[in-house]
């Protein structure tokens, strides 16, 4: 965007009719939207810096990185690291389970904080409400390890899971060593965990709403009900749209630390992750470049699923996806 | 106002019920490490402590509050998790309004740009690199500075900016205001739930991270509160050794909740302090007022 | 309309002093940040005269650190060492968290250029490190400049450590971790072994007996059958004497290298660990086993042992005191853990695994200052040297330790809020049965003899069933290439599940099968060609 406008400044010395038209359009266009070009400066500079120049880096994937010898004399390996992760016996695994638990992420977990938001929006004492609202984001305070370690012991032999069990006549059953019942409890942690964070943006954008629309909906006679289903949620869905595109592009990066801290030996077969095997394969072993290897392959993955969907969401819907 | 229909109140009243109980599901987390944060050694060894503290001490808070020098930690992330929010929002308001603008074509090309951002990550290494060229290793502002603007803020903060109502703007740039003043005077005073929002998001991020300050501050002294914590629980962990016998009423676990605990609770103070800027209307309110 | 803009200028003028504003207001962290950079040139100023007197070489130092205080030019721990050996030694905090922070904190000093002078290496760093070039060649100079070590060392581990030079040239790069003793095997509650009027168990037969018993007859008296004979941690862990019975090299749950049918084979791919998979899974079944064994922490399985409802346990003898003082702590209960002899299975030779070189400690980064060579093998020497031992162990008075009644040094109990890290501690790199004795004896107290006593019996004792396996010293580099083998991924999933009953132990030659065609087959051709290399 900044060469347009230096090319504009120096545009009158380009003489072709064509080329003076476009220019005059340059022109106003700069003249029109100059305060929009100084304010997106700071933050275009900004990922430049912190992102972008960093991110070149990414070229180590295509090397054999050595810590001694650093990117500048490691050596280049084409897409050794990227066949590698490919022909991993177990690539067909961790590939499903990836899938399988992105898509209940997204499916699952995704829309809790949006009924969670519209439910909240009901609540009529204010101090309960609010005292709810903030209560339900403690979980996601507190670290994997702490939240890993209360799913075990919620569902250890001395659990209240299995106190239940027992109440009800039945034997102690230890889910967490069950294949079938890892998604589940994935699914389950997920939501207690991050649930109630995720109602922060969707309570901000019904704060936005304009009440006028309310109060003619209940002369209208409509319910509370009602109010719900045809006015905020509807009002909610360009919010919704964003938080959903803003997922899908790590649909691949479902992160370590969750997985690392519920899976056992005997879930591996369902649980195991790209992030866990990068884990094990690379950052435990210092193996830089197949760790920014498969990073890559997650992000062009991520980066195709957020083209089609934005496609999708600008052709469904006015307000139109991420560009 | 109508009066509300007995069937809506019972519609109320079934979700406040609802949500009373998952507000109690979710308490369970803290609730447990402050009941582990005020249990014995022996209860702690034994792990007999669920929901309520087991032979009530005050020893493990009295160790982190007076011997643990947390209070440093604390401030320095208190300090960082301030400047990282007030320049995390300038940057990102400042770049967001544009990007809202459909009239602003450049600002497709400038959406690639951020979006690309936010599915692309940099490398450890090069990321480690760069930012040690910056003078950012063993520095304060290795705090604050890695994490004042990111795509997934700025998008939420464009999205909400483009749910503005137009005609206000054009009523206000018909009234002569440049763009600056329309941003400062008009925008940003009738976007406070916005701001809030991302406020929290930007301030919780700084408050909790560890990933920077574990990779690049080295001086114990410049410590933030979740690396304290870190180094507390660290302790705990696999490392065997011959050691003396210690005659103590705290172990690593109940040391850990303690400061877990300490972690959480200024959020908590702060939190319900914010929604005030939730209130519904609060936004439209501003403009019309 | 003026007025208007004016105001408007005054708000964005708001806007930019709410953002210096901010900057401002964070004072108090940047005062403090600028009085500790402050504080910190002081000390440079005092480096620079201190430099300037005494002369003193300054070595950063990176070892393990479970949460001490950093090690700071001009602090305890520093004068302590510079007196002692003239070195001045420092050490930032870094984080350890299972070897996986600490190994990152290092790579990243290495790529920044900046590679302490000795360090401890994580996750095979070393070796690219050595073949670079960029670790001190110490060949020529432990002889001469630090003989202590270099007498102390076993000669059979500095060839080890040659054949880890990645060169291939036989060079020393490496400061081996010797563990020239039997540190692990199984103990028994033997109060309640006579509470319930049993002996030590010797077969088998007994030993499932005694675990039975254990099960039904409340041996803790406590009226509940809350009792866990045995157990041990998540991925088939801490509970190798099961193993054992069968002759299987393990080392903490890890399957070890040792000779099987006459060659050096990896001890999860063979019929000895079939056997030892069925008999365990067995006890699981039958409820011996810990019912959460295969998914318990440290933390988790620690507890059940604190809470005196365990009775057979893997764990290292020389610690039996601090769980025998936690179970009396918490109930009461002057627990009396004994080492069970070894158990043999039928048809098996059973033995407690003992890997005198266990790894590398130690790895200098290459330099050419002589002044700095100097210094370094004073630190190497110190490490060997057995008149410094015991001072190096207790470390200085009123921060490590403290005089007891009779006017002797003891060591302080821990606390890591005013304990600087003893980074030079022999016991760490360099130990053997009299060495782990004698700390033992440093760390005794009046009131805590009773278990540490036994502590003391049970190091000695367990050292009778130990064997020395074939794989000793067997370098990471074999399983180059093959994560999920190093990692054993393969192993632990099959091995759990068929514990847990989940699978039967037919399943068991399908492992064996996979494990060979996802690399077991390199990997084992390149363990065998080092044994046969170190043996020539």
């Amino acid at each position: 965007m900044q060469e347009k406008g230096t090319e504009a400044k120096t545009g009158t010395k380009i003489k072709t009719k064509a080329d003076a038209k476009a220019n005059i359009k340059a022109v106003r266009h700069i003249k029109r939207f100059w305060p929009y070009y100084v304010m997106v400066t700071p933050g275009v500079i900004y990922l430049l810096v912190f992102r972008y120049i960093p991110m070149l880096g990414s070229v180590i994937a295509f090397q054999d990185f050595s810590v001694v010898k650093g990117i500048a004399g490691s050596d280049w390996t084409g897409w050794k690291n990227f066949q590698k992760l490919f022909q991993y016996q177990d690539f067909y695994k961790i590939l499903k389970n990836t899938v399988i638990l992105g898509a209940l992420k997204i499916l699952a977990v995704l829309p809790v904080p949006v009924l969670l938001s519209l439910m909240l929006n009901e609540v009529k004492n204010q101090k309960l409400k609010k005292g709810i609202q903030t209560v339900i984001c403690i979980p996601y305070f507190l670290s994997w390890v702490i939240i890993g370690g209360l799913v075990f012991d919620l569902f250890g032999s001395g659990g209240l899971f299995n106190h239940i069990r027992n109440a009800l006549g039945m034997k102690n059953l230890l889910v967490m060593q069950k294949e079938s019942w890892f998604r589940p409890i994935y699914v389950f942690s997920s939501i207690w965990k991050e649930a109630g964070w995720g109602t922060v943006v969707y309570l901000a954008a019904i704060s936005g709403m304009d009440p006028g629309i309310y109060e003619s909906a209940s002369i209208d006679g409509a319910g509370r009900f009602q109010k719900m289903r045809y006015i905020t949620f509807p009002l909610l869905t360009p919010t919704v749209l964003t938080m959903f595109l803003l997922n899908i592009g790590s649909f691949l990066e479902l992160g370590f630390e969750q997985v690392y801290n519920l899976y056992t030996p005997m879930t591996y077969a369902v649980a195991d992750i790209f992030d866990t095997y990068v884990y094990r394969a690379g950052i435990q072993q210092g193996q830089y470049s197949f760790a920014t290897a498969v990073g890559l392959f997650q992000s062009v993955v991520g980066l195709v699923l957020v083209v089609i969907f934005n496609h999708l969401s600008r052709k469904y819907s006015q307000e139109g996806g991420l560009w | 106002m109508i009066k509300e229909s007995l069937k809506d109140r019972l519609f109320s009243g079934i979700i406040t019920v609802i949500l009373a109980i998952l507000a109690m599901i979710a308490m369970i987390p803290l609730l447990s490490e402050a009941a582990i944060s005020f249990s014995s050694k022996a209860a702690s060894d034994m792990n007999r402590i669920n929901l309520w503290p087991v032979e009530f001490t005050l020893d493990s808070w009295k160790y982190i509050l007076t011997k643990g020098k947390i209070w440093p930690a604390f401030f320095i992330t208190l300090s960082s998790a301030l400047a990282g929010t007030v320049l995390a929002l300038g940057i990102t308001s400042l770049m967001a309004y544009p990007l809202s603008k459909k009239k602003f074509k450049a600002g497709k090309y400038l959406m690639v740009y951020v979006v690309f951002t936010m599915i692309f990550k940099a490398p450890t290494v090069p990321y480690f690199l760069t930012l040690k060229n910056l003078g950012l290793y063993n520095s304060y502002w290795v705090l604050v500075f890695p994490h004042i603007l990111t795509a997934y803020n700025l998008i939420i903060m464009r999205t909400f900016f483009r749910q503005f109502p137009e005609e206000i703007e054009e009523a206000a740039i018909i009234d002569g205001c440049g763009h600056f003043r329309l941003l400062a005077r008009v925008v940003l005073p009738s976007s406070k739930a916005v701001l809030a929002t991302l406020g929290l998001f930007y301030g919780v991020t700084i408050w909790n991270q560890y990933q920077h300050p574990l990779m690049f501050i080295q001086d114990m002294d410049l410590y933030p509160l979740q690396l304290k914590i870190r180094q507390i629980i660290d302790g705990g962990g696999d490392f065997q050794a011959i050691t003396a016998v210690r005659h103590v009423n705290y172990t690593e676990a109940t040391l850990s909740a303690a400061a877990v605990v300490f972690a959480i609770l200024p959020i908590l103070v702060f939190y319900p302090w914010l929604q005030k800027y939730f209130a519904k209307g609060a936004m439209l309110g501003s403009v019309k007022g | 309309m003026r007025k208007k803009s004016v105001m408007a200028l005054f708000l964005v003028g708001i806007m930019l002093t709410g953002t210096l504003w901010g900057c401002g207001n964070d004072k108090g962290g940047e005062s403090s940040l600028n009085s500790q950079s402050g504080s910190s040139e002081e000390g440079q100023d005092e480096k620079t005269d201190a430099a300037d007197t005494d002369d003193v070489v300054d070595l950063e130092m990176w070892i393990t650190n479970p949460g001490y205080l950093a090690v700071e030019k001009g602090g305890v721990m520093y004068n302590f060492y510079k007196d002692l050996i003239g070195v001045g030694l420092t050490e930032p905090y870094v984080e350890w968290n299972g070897g996986q922070t600490y190994g990152e904190a290092l790579n990243m000093r290495i790529i920044a250029g900046e590679m302490p002078d000795i360090v401890q290496p994580v996750n095979g760093v070393e070796t690219g490190l050595a073949k670079e070039g960029a670790l001190l060649d110490m060949t020529e100079l432990l002889p001469e400049y630090a003989p202590n070590l270099w007498n102390y060392v076993p000669e059979k581990t500095w060839n080890v450590m040659k054949s880890y030079d990645p060169t291939g040239e036989g060079r020393i790069y490496m400061i081996p971790l010797v563990i020239d003793y039997t540190r692990h095997g199984a103990m028994i509650r033997q109060d309640w072994l006579d509470k319930l009027g049993l002996a030590m168990p010797s077969t088998q037969e007994e030993f499932v007996e005694v675990l039975r018993a254990f099960k039904t007859r409340d041996p803790n008296g406590n009226g509940l059958s809350d009792e866990i004979p045995t157990g041990g941690r998540a991925e088939a862990r801490w509970m190798d004497y099961l193993f054992a019975m069968y002759g299987i090299a393990m080392w903490e749950g890890f399957p070890e290298w040792d000779i099987y049918d006459g060659e050096l084979t990896y001890s999860a791919v063979t019929p000895n660990m079939r056997d030892a998979l069925e008999f365990i899974s067995g006890l699981y079944q039958e409820g011996l086993l810990d019912e959460e064994t295969l998914i318990n922490d440290k933390a988790s399985w620690d507890g059940k042992v604190s809470s005196d409802q365990v009775g057979v346990f893997y764990q290292w003898p020389e610690r039996s005191y601090q769980y025998a003082t936690d179970i009396y702590n918490a109930v009461g209960v002057k627990a009396e853990w004994t080492v069970m002899p070894v158990i043999s299975a039928e048809g098996y030779e059973g033995f407690y695994t003992t890997k005198p070189t266990a790894g590398v400690n130690n790895v200098v980064k290459n330099t050419e200052d002589p002044k700095k060579i100097e210094a370094i093998m004073k630190v190497m020497d110190a490490y060997g040297d057995p008149d410094l031992r015991d001072i190096l162990t207790l470390g200085p008075e009123g921060m490590h330790s403290h005089r007891d009644e009779n006017g002797n040094l003891v060591k302080s109990p821990v606390d890591k809020t005013t304990q600087e890290h003893l980074l030079l501690d022999p016991n760490g790199g360099f130990s053997d049965v009299e060495s782990v004795v004698h700390q033992l004896e440093l760390n005794m107290t009046e009131e805590d003899a009773w278990a540490i006593e036994k502590s003391i019996e049970n190091a000695r004792e367990v050292q009778k069933y130990g064997k020395v396996i074939a794989g000793d010293g067997i370098p990471a580099t074999i399983y180059d290439g093959y994560d999920d083998i190093e990692n054993r991924t393969l192993y632990v999933e099959y091995a759990s599940k068929i514990i847990a009953g989940e699978w039967p132990i037919e399943k068991f030659d399908e492992f064996v099968e996979k494990w060979y065609a996802a690399g077991g087959e390199e990997v084992t051709r390149a363990a065998r060609e080092w044994y046969a290399a170190t043996q020539e």
